[in-house]
């Protein structure tokens, strides 16, 4: 079984997307799935990449998207890239019919914020032919960084999670619902989560030196 | 009173071109102004994720593009309207690419509460009433719902109620008009 994770995030390497899309990798790897990663902006930036990452859509079994939720749905190089995909499926006569999974990450609180992105990847999956695979989504995504294992408790609720659903995707099957509910369980209360949040913002804007206040209106009619 | 149509249609649309001249012209009769962006012919970097915009430069994206101009007309403006291609149930490539670079300039990084979940507070103390009318060649009920969801979920962001249609197969700008005109009924635009 060939796979190929989508990874949707402009921070490559250094985002929470890639931590999670890696740990997938690695456990569809353990099940002998042929896994393959792609950053979707770094393909999208040129004609060849783009077209390798077509090529890559239609030679796979399982696509998993999995990005960071921005203004309540995908980030705009993926939606080109869904769109890319569409057009392409309805020119070829008989595109096969991969399955399709998304792993959505918010950094709200509350995982329910990635309802719609979820839908959106849903739809897409029944509009283009393809068989749609489940998802998993969580809030305070923010907090992830490049090791989910530096997470309180180890990050063990996700790294099981991506572990249960590895296994199942590998087995030909969809993201089951117990590690639906896990992933999206809050990694700390939401008090603590708003309060390191807002103290957060405070400390990166003085540690970039910035010489306007958090609170600056640069168009201030308002 | 100034309002501003954010053309979100995508190269070979025949449907969103129509729905923007009905627009227009249905807010010409009831303001003073109405500025057009025609996204795809502006130069809008994807977002790059670095949250500049609240950290470095709070208040503007750290990249110096097109959407600083859509920004300034946006905060000036008293009427915003999204006009886009239904795309699985969401916007196009364009207009996400816009909104994506310039909703969090006009957020205050730090959290709130608003309709019982956590967004940001507000960095400006009005914004432009905004609604969203999305095109599709042909019925789909489920697209049309979840449009409608993400432009009411856009809305809480500036912790707004949002109004949105979706013209299905509308071809002619006249229909067009009527239906943008209802729109702006709903979302209380004066006459």
């Amino acid at each position: 079984m060939n796979a190929l994770i989508l990874t949707g995030s402009p921070k490559g390497r250094k985002s929470a997307s890639f931590s999670l899309a890696s740990r997938l990798a690695e456990g569809l790897r353990e099940n002998d799935v042929s896994a393959r990663e792609e950053p979707v902006h770094a393909g999208l930036r040129t004609e060849e990449g783009t077209r390798r990452m077509l090529d890559a859509v239609d030679g796979s079994d399982l696509v998993v998207l999995v990005f960071p939720l921005y203004v309540d749905s995908l980030p705009a190089p993926l939606t080109r890239l869904l769109e890319l995909v569409a057009e392409r499926r309805t020119r070829v006569s008989s595109p096969g019919i991969p399955r399709l999974a998304a792993i959505v990450q918010c950094g709200f609180p509350e995982s329910r914020q990635c309802d719609t992105a979820v839908g959106i990847c849903r739809l897409f999956a029944e509009r283009t032919g393809m068989r749609w695979a489940g998802s998993l989504a969580m809030g305070m995504g923010g907090s992830i960084g490049e090791d989910i294992r530096r997470l309180p408790g180890g990050g063990k609720n996700i790294l099981d999670a991506l572990k249960m659903a590895a296994e199942s995707l590998a087995m030909g099957g969809a993201i089951p619902v117990e590690a639906t509910t896990l992933f999206s369980r809050p990694l700390m209360p939401l008090w603590l989560y708003t309060l390191i949040g807002n103290l957060g913002w405070r400390m990166q804007l003085r540690k970039n030196k910035s010489r306007r206040p958090l609170t600056y209106r640069p168009y201030s009619q308002g | 009173m100034k309002a501003l149509i954010l053309d979100g249609s995508r190269e070979g649309d025949s449907l969103t071109p129509v729905a923007v001249l009905g627009t227009t012209s249905a807010l010409a009769e009831r303001v003073e102004t109405v500025a057009l962006f025609k996204l795809r012919d502006l130069a809008i970097a994807p977002c790059a994720g670095c949250f500049g915009c609240w950290t470095r430069t709070p208040g503007e994206c750290v990249i110096e593009d097109d959407a600083r101009d859509v920004l300034r007309s946006y905060v000036g403006s008293d009427i915003v309207t999204y006009v886009t291609p239904v795309t699985f149930g969401g916007y196009s490539f364009q207009l996400k690419k816009l909104l994506d670079r310039i909703i969090l300039s006009v957020l205050d990084p730090r959290f709130t509460t608003v309709g019982g979940e956590v967004h940001h507070l507000l960095r400006y103390r009005r914004y432009p009433r905004t609604i969203g009318l999305g095109t599709l060649p042909s019925p789909d009920p489920e697209a049309e719902r979840l449009f409608a969801r993400l432009v009411a979920r856009n809305g809480l962001n500036i912790h707004q109620t949002v109004e949105s249609i979706v013209l299905v197969g509308v071809a002619d700008p006249e229909s067009a008009r009527r239906s943008a005109e209802k729109l702006l009924d709903r979302a209380g635009v004066p006459a």
